[in-house]
C-alpha cells in the first residue's frame, strides 16, 4: 500500500503532470502529420528526456506514444493518408466512413476504443509482468540468448515484406551492434583498426576514434526513422490539401458502438495485448492482425471497406492494447516489444531503472508509477483527442516545406545533444542514408533497429552461454525454459518456410484475390 | 534508389564475408576457445545466406503479397510523378548533406547561422515561398535554441551571431 502512495506521490509531482501534458500535445501533433510517425515523435524526443526527472522521463515517451498511435488515425480518417503505420490497417475503412459523411463516428470510434484499448493493454501490463517477474528471476544465460533471438525472429515473422530480408535487415544490425570496444571481450571490432596506415589519415583516425565506443542507438534511430522521412517527403509529391468540414459530436453514438461490439472490442484487445507482449511485434502489426481477424469472423464481411465500424471497432482496440503490453517484454527482459519500447529501453537504462526481473520488487513504486501515467494518458487522450480532431483541419494544412525543415533541424540539434559530440550527428546522416535505401529495397527498418538494440544482449548471452558450455551447444536445450523457448524460435524460423510450401501444395483458387483499385 | 534484389543479395553476400572475415582475424582471449570472434563470424555467415538467398529470389512472394496489400490500403500513385528528371531522386540526398554541413559548420559559423541555412535550403527544396522560407529560417532556429541550450543546457557553439539569452 505504501508504494502505491508513494507512486501517487512521484506521478502527482508538477514537472511530471506538465511533462504528461506537453507531451501529449506533442505526440497528438506529431502523430497527425502524416509521414511523422509515433517512434519518429518517440526517437525525437529522447535527446529532451536525458534532463527530466526518471518518471517525467517515462511519462513523457508513454503520453506521446499514445497519443501520437490514436491522432495518426486523423489525416487517415480524413486525407486517406496514415499518420503512423499502425493506422494504415484500417485507413480505407475510415475514409470511407468519411467519404459517406460520417466522419465524427469514424473518429469518434478511433478516438473512444483507442483509449480503452490502452487502458485494457495497462491492466494486462500489471497483471502479467509481475507474475512473468517470478517466473523471470530463474533465467539464467541460456533463456536470456533464447529469448532475445525469439524477439529478433517475431520481429522478421511480422515484417510486411520478405522474411528472407528482414532476417538480413535484422543481422546487419546485429553488426552494427558488433561496432566498438563494448563486447564480452573488451576488444575494439570494425572500428577501421583492421586496416594498418588508415588510422594514419586524420579523417580515419577521427571516425575511428568515434567508432570505439560503438554506434549510439539514439543517433541511429533519429537518423533511421526521421531523416530518412525527410529524404522520403523530398522526392514524393505534396499530399493533397484537406476538404474543409464541419464536423458533429465526436462521441456520440460511441457507447451504443460499445454495447454492440463488445466481442469485436475485446477480441481486439486481447489480440493487441497478445501481439504487444511478443518480443519486436508492435502496434501496427497488431492493428493488421486484428482488421483480419475481424473480417473473418464478421457476420457481415461483405461490408469491409465499405466505412463499416465493425473492423475500425476492432483494430483500433488492438493498437493501443498492444503499445502499453509492448511494455512487459520491455520491462522485464529489456527486450523491447515494438519500435517504440526499444527507444523507451535506452530512457529506462539511462534512468536507472534497469529492466529485468528484480525492477518490480526493488522499484515497485516506480513501476506503479508507470501504470499511472499510462491510465493518465489514456484518460486524458479523451479531451485532449476530440481537441485535436476539432483543430486538424488547421494542423493538416500546415505546409510540409515549414514542418520537414524543422524536423531536421531537431534531428540536429538532438542527434548532438545526446553526448555533446558531432559525429552523433554524421551518424544520423549516415543512418538516414541507409533507412531511406533499405526502405526502398523492401528491407524493413524495425528489424535492423531491434538488431541494433539487442545486439549487445544477444552477443553477451551467446558469448557467455557458450563459455559457461565450453563450446558445447546441447546445453543451450538441455533446461526445460530454454528448451520451449529454442522449440518457438525454431518455429519461426520454419514457419515462413511451412507457408510457402503450403502455398505450393495447394491449390491457386484459395489465395486471396487482390482488392480492386 | 530502386535496386533489384539482384544488386542488394550480393552486396549483402559481400558485406557478409567482409565481416566474418574482419571477425576470423580478431585476437582471440587468451586460454580461452571462445573469443571477440564469434559472433561476427556467426552474423557474417548469417549474411552471406541471406544474401544468397535474396540474389536468388526466395521468399519474392511474401514481399509481393504485403505490397499489393498496401497498395490497396494507400492512394494511387499521381500522374505528376512521372514528370521528373533523372536528377530528382538525388534530391533525397539533400537532408543527410544539410546535417553533414551542420558537422562542417556550426563550430566556425555558430548554431543560428548554420541551422537558418539549413531550413532555408530545405524549405526552398521543398517549394516553400520565400515569404514562409525566410520567416522559418528566423523563427525555428531562435525556437531550437532556446529550446535546447536554455531549457535542456546543451552547449551549442554561439559563433558569429550570439543569440540574446
Amino acid at each position: 500500500m505504501t508504494t502505491a502512495i508513494e507512486a501517487f506521490r512521484l506521478v502527482a509531482a508538477p514537472d511530471v503532470l506538465i511533462t504528461i501534458l506537453l507531451a501529449s500535445i506533442y505526440g497528438l501533433v506529431v502523430g497527425a502529420l502524416p509521414g511523422l510517425t509515433a517512434t519518429m515523435a518517440t526517437a525525437l524526443l529522447v535527446p529532451v528526456t536525458f534532463y527530466l526527472s526518471p518518471i517525467a522521463a517515462i511519462a513523457a515517451i508513454i503520453s506521446s506514444s499514445a497519443m501520437a498511435i490514436f491522432s495518426g488515425d486523423i489525416p487517415g480518417c480524413l486525407l486517406r493518408i496514415p499518420g503512423t503505420p499502425a493506422s494504415a490497417a484500417y485507413t480505407d475503412e475510415a475514409y470511407a466512413m468519411t467519404r459517406k459523411g460520417q466522419a465524427e463516428t469514424a473518429l469518434g470510434i478511433c478516438l473512444w476504443f483507442s483509449a480503452l484499448g490502452g487502458i485494457a493493454g495497462t491492466l494486462a501490463l500489471l497483471v502479467i509482468a509481475p507474475a512473468l517477474a517470478e517466473v523471470a528471476l530463474n533465467f539464467s544465460t541460456f533463456e536470456y540468448f533464447w529469448l532475445a533471438f525469439l524477439g529478433l525472429m517475431c520481429a522478421t515473422l511480422v515484417a510486411r515484406s520478405s522474411p528472407v530480408k528482414a532476417i538480413a535487415a535484422m543481422l546487419i544490425g546485429l553488426l552494427v551492434a558488433c561496432i566498438g570496444i563494448e563486447n564480452p571481450a573488451g576488444t575494439p571490432r570494425f572500428t577501421l583498426r583492421e586496416f594498418k596506415g588508415l588510422t594514419e589519415i586524420p579523417f580515419f583516425r577521427y571516425v575511428s576514434e568515434n567508432l570505439l565506443g560503438g554506434v549510439e542507438v539514439i543517433p541511429a534511430l533519429v537518423g533511421l526513422f526521421a531523416v530518412s522521412e525527410v529524404m522520403r517527403a523530398m522526392v514524393t509529391p505534396d499530399p493533397p490539401p484537406l476538404p474543409s468540414r464541419r464536423l458533429g459530436g465526436i462521441l456520440r453514438g460511441q457507447w451504443e458502438l460499445t454495447k454492440r461490439y463488445p466481442k469485436q472490442q475485446a477480441r481486439g484487445n486481447v489480440t493487441g495485448i497478445i501481439i504487444g507482449a511478443l518480443p519486436g511485434a508492435g502496434a501496427d502489426m497488431a492493428a493488421w492482425i486484428s482488421y483480419a481477424i475481424s473480417k473473418r469472423f464478421s457476420k457481415e464481411p461483405h461490408k469491409f471497406g465499405t466505412g463499416h465500424p465493425e473492423g475500425l471497432v476492432e483494430s483500433g482496440a488492438s493498437n493501443n492494447a498492444a503499445l502499453a503490453a509492448g511494455w512487459v517484454p520491455a520491462l522485464l527482459f529489456g527486450i523491447p516489444g515494438d519500435t517504440i519500447t526499444a527507444i523507451a529501453i535506452g530512457v529506462l537504462y539511462m534512468k536507472g531503472l534497469n529492466p529485468g526481473p528484480t525492477l518490480f520488487t526493488e522499484r515497485a513504486s516506480s513501476m506503479y508509477a508507470l501504470y499511472l501515467v499510462f491510465i493518465i494518458a489514456n484518460i486524458l487522450l479523451i479531451p485532449l483527442g476530440i481537441i485535436m480532431i476539432r483543430l486538424a483541419t488547421k494542423v493538416l494544412r500546415a505546409p510540409r516545406s515549414a514542418i520537414m525543415p524543422v524536423v531536421i533541424l531537431c534531428c540536429a540539434a538532438g542527434t548532438f545533444a545526446v553526448g555533446n559530440n558531432l559525429f552523433a550527428v554524421a551518424c544520423g546522416a549516415a543512418f538516414g542514408i541507409v533507412g531511406f535505401a533499405m526502405e526502398r529495397n523492401g528491407y524493413p527498418v524495425a528489424a535492423l533497429v531491434l538488431g541494433i538494440v539487442m545486439g549487445s544482449m544477444v552477443e553477451q548471452n551467446f558469448v557467455t552461454s557458450l563459455i559457461k558450455s565450453d563450446g558445447n551447444l546441447l546445453p543451450f536445450f538441455e533446461r526445460p525454459v530454454s528448451a520451449v523457448l529454442a522449440a518457438m524460435t525454431i518455429a519461426c524460423l520454419v514457419w515462413p518456410i511451412a507457408i510457402w510450401a503450403y502455398r505450393k501444395v495447394s491449390p491457386k483458387r484459395e489465395r486471396m484475390p487482390l482488392p480492386a483499385q | 534508389m530502386h535496386l533489384s534484389d539482384r544488386i542488394t543479395g550480393p552486396f549483402l553476400v559481400g558485406l557478409g564475408a567482409l565481416a566474418a572475415y574482419g571477425g576470423s582475424r580478431l585476437p582471440p582471449v587468451p586460454g580461452q576457445q571462445i573469443g571477440p570472434n564469434v559472433f561476427p563470424m556467426v552474423v557474417g555467415a548469417g549474411l552471406v545466406l541471406c544474401g544468397a538467398m535474396i540474389a536468388l529470389g526466395v521468399g519474392r512472394v511474401f514481399e509481393e503479397e504485403a505490397e499489393a496489400d498496401l497498395a490497396a490500403h494507400e492512394n494511387p500513385p499521381s500522374p505528376a510523378e512521372t514528370r521528373h528528371g533523372p536528377l530528382f531522386g538525388l534530391r533525397a540526398l539533400i537532408p543527410p548533406a544539410l546535417l553533414l554541413f551542420y558537422v562542417l559548420a556550426v563550430d566556425r559559423l555558430g548554431f543560428f547561422l548554420t541551422a537558418a541555412s539549413i531550413v532555408l535550403t530545405a524549405s526552398k527544396t521543398l517549394g516553400a515561398s520565400w515569404r514562409l522560407a525566410i520567416p522559418l529560417s528566423i523563427l525555428a532556429p531562435a525556437a531550437i535554441h532556446l529550446a535546447f541550450n536554455k531549457l535542456l543546457r546543451v552547449p551549442l557553439p554561439p559563433g558569429f551571431l550570439p543569440m540574446p539569452w
